[in-house]
């Protein structure tokens, strides 16, 4: 099995897909010649040719647009925007024309929107954000968000295969810094949450990068054993993981990176402060960046975004509880 | 007032008689500031709508002040006295009223089918007294999944020592108690028995300082001599009373009838062999089904409303010895399994026995069972535990000789089967023989078919 | 709008009044593989490609046998299978869905065009900016049709923009054309013209059809902020007028044709007055794809196509 970084895995995805497929092409910025913004189409001009390989003009809602177009004729348009944050310029077409789309008026809508998400390297407000929030509250989008490289191929893959539009958050503080063993050729990961550790003790939950900032974090703490959920998808939800996870465990920490309010853990806390009320021996603890704009300066971005340092801390205080 | 270093001023609060119960009046005081006072004296006497009741005292020493006065009202949880101790390692106010559960008696006024006694929602002092754990600091409270697993298996969580924050009980605490239950105890002691060859258990002894005997109670009369021989004579107890005065409202009110079926046990026997439980979860679990298939046996009659149930509340009858009777309540009972019932019932027997019931344990009931069998007799005549329509009386399973006839050939053969006598006093004025005599047959029905 | 005074629709009632050639000319000259993004104001759109009246009427009163099944409200529909991608609110969005879909005629070479249309007002909007430049840089066979039918809800043109729109395709790189919108005739040709260039590979068109719009916004508008010379002005060149002249001219019995409408309109009425609502427990079903669901050919009753692209009869 070879082994390839995030970053790869990705590209080998689209590869796999464009080379199986000739329905499949990708488009966005700067994507063509230059390969784009990380390099993630890197040799995929050449090989696959500029129709297929499509620079676009700088107009995101045109990239989503025009994508939903190709869609309903039969095409599988992967629109990569530069960094997640720029989805807001597209946000219309994607909630409001894609998402609506198929429950409205039958018309299935198969695109998929790579957004290169997360901070941790001084970005700033507008290269840092986790938006998927947003997306999980528009009915008709699926968002997920791989943490490893293997997760990034097969979902990416099953992403493209999606008869509708599929939002694949991709965190880009990840791209060179995990590696694994990806399985060669082609293959899907089912939209469903992965045990990246079993444990008996606690549960953590997380996705993207705070799996392995928790898994980190966990590693050691004095003896327990903590079961470490990576989502993986977060529409659809795997509410059954969630669920056995906790009435194994009966406490469980969420980790976010996104800001706190309304961010993907506050629904898997709701869902199990409501289905999960009898197995829990403790309350459901939160670890997420604050209500703020991720900040560039190091010393500032490191004191909002969750570190291991934090869930430690939140993992003791409930283990202890 | 001021304490020396070796005295601590401890708080008598006014007790929670009842879920809903608020507040209560002091009655009585026993004591005068200045007297010394043992703990688990009584102290004094309250009233409250649920229930009249004497109070101990917390703990030994003088009492100090009494701070309110007699015929006044107050809220639950208002300090009533302070008592200056007299061993400064004595804990603190939350305590206080605590161990009376324990003392507390069968002379208590009341119904007999009410709680008995102190309740307390002060479950941490019961478990002061008879186990070694520090109590928590303030009223125990227990998280959802320990309340749940506490439930399924019948755990009095006063028992159980918690290794959490503040010493709360954690799921890893109930989870080890169940654990050394299971590889530990014989419990069989404290089940209520049924079959012939269980012994009686007279009830446990526990080690309690004597108490006064306060004047309702009757005290040991004196001998005399007479015409007729020597008697001895005294006024009924006060409990003997309250249970005599409900049975005879019975009798008089409802329309009393027995039905008898008898019932082969053997396939229960069977059971019985690989589960280690006694007869009753059995014979409660099939009542319970045979409630759920005739539904207007699972009712209350008060006045002229009859109300029926679909969960079955199952009242069982537990004997307090020569105190008398108490019948706890498994609520919902159709929820749980064979092994459940079982849970719950040695659950609730022990906690009766210990006087740690509160009164929505002995409320709700919709059906009782009363099974006096471990005393030998085969027949009984129970009465009615109004407002409920009908009790099953369970004697005793005794080998007899039976007919046995071949389904194939018609012959007839005899067996050695335990026999067992089901008794059923129903209302008249609910529901009339044919019913009654359907519900008994479907009963052993299921009971001679347990797997 | 009689059904919709008895109480029959929910909702908001949404007419094409007095602009019916801006969509009727130019539908007929789309062929039947060609794709449609059709706006509120041009349901004439959906009857030629084949939508019959029963369904529209079903869609208006949210029945189940409407074209959304009750899912989408008044003309906000699109008969996938006759090609036709139904509208949202944000306008002009489905600018950027037609571009995308000549987009995609044009990565498979293939002969076909997409056509849309949007108002006057929406074209202050950026995605009007971003579909006019995209489809203009990537040269897509897509015939934008902006219906200048002078007012925006309340807002007349002069407080819209300061330039014409038509004016502007220009610098996006290709033709606006104004054309009268109130002659059926003339919107064909336009667009016919238009379709041409564009399976030629020449690249978009702008069409401009001037019209008015003689009801309100919508039937909660009784449109009192517009002159009254202004209207009567066009109401002296209502296009279905101008039509039944045509008409008469070839000898056409105009009154029979009427007759045969409005049967066919009744009946549609009656049929669709049938139909049962939808059931409430299937609001939450079908909000994702289980396999594609993709666009099918519709009516194309202009029979010259074969001659317009020169090949053969």
């Amino acid at each position: 099995m070879p082994t390839m970084t995030y970053l790869q895995a990705i590209s080998d995805a689209m590869r796999e897909e464009m080379r199986a497929d000739e329905r499949v092409f990708v488009m966005g910025e700067d994507i063509g010649a230059f390969g784009g913004a990380f390099k993630v189409t890197d040799g995929f001009l050449d090989e696959f040719g500029a129709s297929r390989v499509m620079d676009t003009p700088l107009a995101e809602s045109g990239i989503v647009g025009t994508a939903v177009g190709a869609a309903v004729e039969g095409m599988r348009p992967i629109c990569e925007m530069q960094f997640s944050d720029f989805i807001s310029c597209g946000f219309d077409q994607l909630v409001n024309v894609a998402a609506k789309m198929y429950y409205r008026q039958g018309l299935s809508v198969n695109i998929t929107v790579r957004l290169p998400s997360g901070g941790g390297f001084s970005g700033g407000p507008y290269h840092s954000q986790n938006p998927e929030a947003w997306f999980m509250h528009s009915p008709g989008l699926k968002v997920v968000a791989p943490s490893t490289a293997q997760d990034a191929k097969g979902l990416l893959i099953k992403a493209i295969r999606d008869p509708n539009p599929v939002v694949f958050m991709e965190h880009k503080h990840l791209y060179r810094r995990v590696k694994g063993d990806v399985t060669a050729g082609s293959y899907e990961t089912p939209f469903t949450a992965r045990l990246a550790r079993e444990g008996e003790d606690l549960t953590v939950i997380a996705y993207g990068a705070m799996v392995h900032a928790a898994m980190e974090a966990t590693e050691d703490l004095g003896g327990a054993s903590v079961e470490v959920l990576d989502l993986r998808s977060l529409v659809p939800l795997d509410e059954e993981a969630i669920l056995a996870s906790v009435r194994k465990t009966s406490k469980v920490v969420i980790v976010d990176e996104a800001n706190m309010t309304c961010a993907a853990g506050a629904q898997v806390a709701a869902l199990i402060a409501e289905r999960g009320w009898e197995d829990l021996d403790g309350p459901v603890v939160r670890v997420a960046t604050p209500d703020v704009p991720i900040p560039f300066s190091p010393t500032l971005e490191q004191a909002v975004l969750p570190q291991v340092d934090d869930i430690k801390e939140a993992c003791r205080e409930l283990l202890a509880y | 007032m001021s304490s020396s270093p070796t005295e601590l001023l401890v708080d008598l609060t006014m007790p929670q008689m009842g879920v809903s119960v608020v507040e209560g009046t002091v009655a009585e005081w026993k004591k005068q500031p200045g007297d010394r006072v043992e703990r688990d004296e009584i102290i004094c006497s309250i009233s409250t709508d649920k229930i009249d009741t004497d109070v101990e005292s917390p703990a030994s020493g003088r009492v100090a002040e009494l701070l309110v006065e007699v015929g006044a009202t107050v809220e639950v949880g208002v300090v009533l006295a302070r008592i200056a101790t007299d061993d400064a390692t004595q804990n603190g106010s939350a305590s206080s009223a605590g161990t009376s559960e324990a003392a507390v008696a069968l002379d208590a006024p009341g119904d007999a089918g009410e709680l008995q006694g102190d309740t307390a929602v002060e479950h941490d002092e019961t478990a002061t007294e008879r186990t070694s754990v520090p109590p928590a600091r303030g009223p125990r409270r227990y998280s959802p999944v320990v309340m749940r697993i506490a439930g399924e298996h019948g755990v009095d969580l006063d028992q159980i020592e918690g290794s959490g924050r503040d010493g709360r009980v954690r799921k890893p605490d109930v989870v080890a108690f169940l654990e050394r239950e299971r590889q530990g105890g014989s419990q069989a002691a404290e089940e209520p028995p049924m079959h012939i060859e269980s012994p009686y258990k007279p009830e446990p002894i526990t080690p309690k300082p004597p108490k006064p005997a306060s004047a309702p109670v009757a005290a040991p009369a004196p001998v005399v001599a007479g015409p007729l021989g020597p008697t001895t004579s005294g006024p009924l107890s006060r409990m003997r009373q309250a249970i005599g005065g409900r049975m005879l409202e019975s009798l008089q009110t409802t329309a009393t009838c027995t039905t008898i079926v008898e019932c082969d046990m053997s396939a229960v026997e069977a059971a019985r062999a690989s589960s280690g439980f006694t007869y009753l979860p059995y014979v409660a679990r099939a009542t319970v089904e045979a409630l759920r298939e005739f539904p207007p046996l699972n009712a209350t009659l008060e006045g002229e409303t009859f109300t029926q149930y679909e969960s079955v509340h199952l009242g069982i009858a537990v004997s307090l010895g020569q105190g008398g009777l108490i019948v706890p309540v498994i609520h919902h009972a159709q929820d749980l399994s064979v092994e459940g019932l079982a849970g719950r019932i040695k659950g609730l027997a022990r906690k009766a026995r210990d006087n740690g019931l509160t009164p929505d344990d002995v409320r709700g009931g919709t059906f009782t069972i009363t099974n006096p069998g471990a005393f030998g007799a085969v027949l009984a005549t129970p009465v009615i535990n109004q407002p409920q329509v009908a009790i099953l009386d369970c004697e005793a399973v005794v080998k007899r000789p039976v007919v046995l006839t071949d389904e194939r050939t018609g012959a007839d053969s005899i067996a050695i089967r335990p026999m067992t006598y089901f008794c059923m006093s129903w209302d008249h004025r609910a529901l009339d023989g044919a019913l009654a005599a359907q519900f008994l047959t479907a009963l052993r029905g299921r009971l001679e078919a347990t797997t | 709008m009689t059904l919709y005074r008895q109480g029959k629709v929910p909702g908001s009632f949404y007419d094409g009044y007095g602009q019916e050639a801006v969509s009727a000319g130019a539908t007929w000259a789309m062929a039947p593989e060609d794709r449609l993004c059709i706006l509120h104001r041009d349901l004439a759109a959906h009857l030629i490609r084949g939508v019959p009246p029963a369904r529209i009427f079903a869609q208006y009163m949210g029945r189940d046998g409407g074209v959304t099944g009750g899912r989408e409200g008044n003309v906000h529909f699109g008969d996938r299978n006759l090609g036709c991608v139904g509208m949202v609110s944000m306008l002009p969005d489905m600018m950027l869905v037609a571009a995308g879909m000549a987009m995609a005629f044009k990565l498979r070479d293939e002969t076909r065009c997409a056509i849309t249309w949007f108002g006057d007002g929406s074209t202050s909007r950026g995605d009007f900016h971003e579909a006019m430049n995209w489809a203009g840089v990537q040269k897509l066979p897509v015939i934008f049709v902006l219906e200048n039918n002078q007012y925006a809800y309340s807002t007349p043109t002069a407080g819209q923009f300061a330039v014409n729109p038509v004016e502007r395709a220009a610098a996006y790189g290709f033709p606006g054309v104004t054309v009268d919108g109130n002659d059926a005739e003339a919107m064909f040709e336009a667009t016919r013209v238009a379709r041409e260039r564009a399976i030629a590979g020449d690249g978009p068109t702008l069409l401009e059809a001037v019209t008015m719009r003689m009801h309100g916004h919508a039937a909660h508008d009784d449109m009192k902020y517009v002159p009254s010379e202004l209207v009567e002005k066009w109401r002296a060149k209502d296009p279905i007028d101008l039509q039944v002249r045509r008409a008469e001219t070839l000898d056409v019995d105009v009154e029979a044709l009427r007759a045969e409408i409005k049967a066919e309109i009744e009946a549609g009425v009656e049929e669709a007055l049938a139909m049962a609502m939808p059931d409430g427990d299937t609001a939450t079903d079908r909000l994702f794809a289980d396999e594609e669901a993709l666009l099918s050919d519709g009516n194309g009753p202009w029979s010259g196509f074969a001659h317009a692209s020169g090949e053969g009869a």
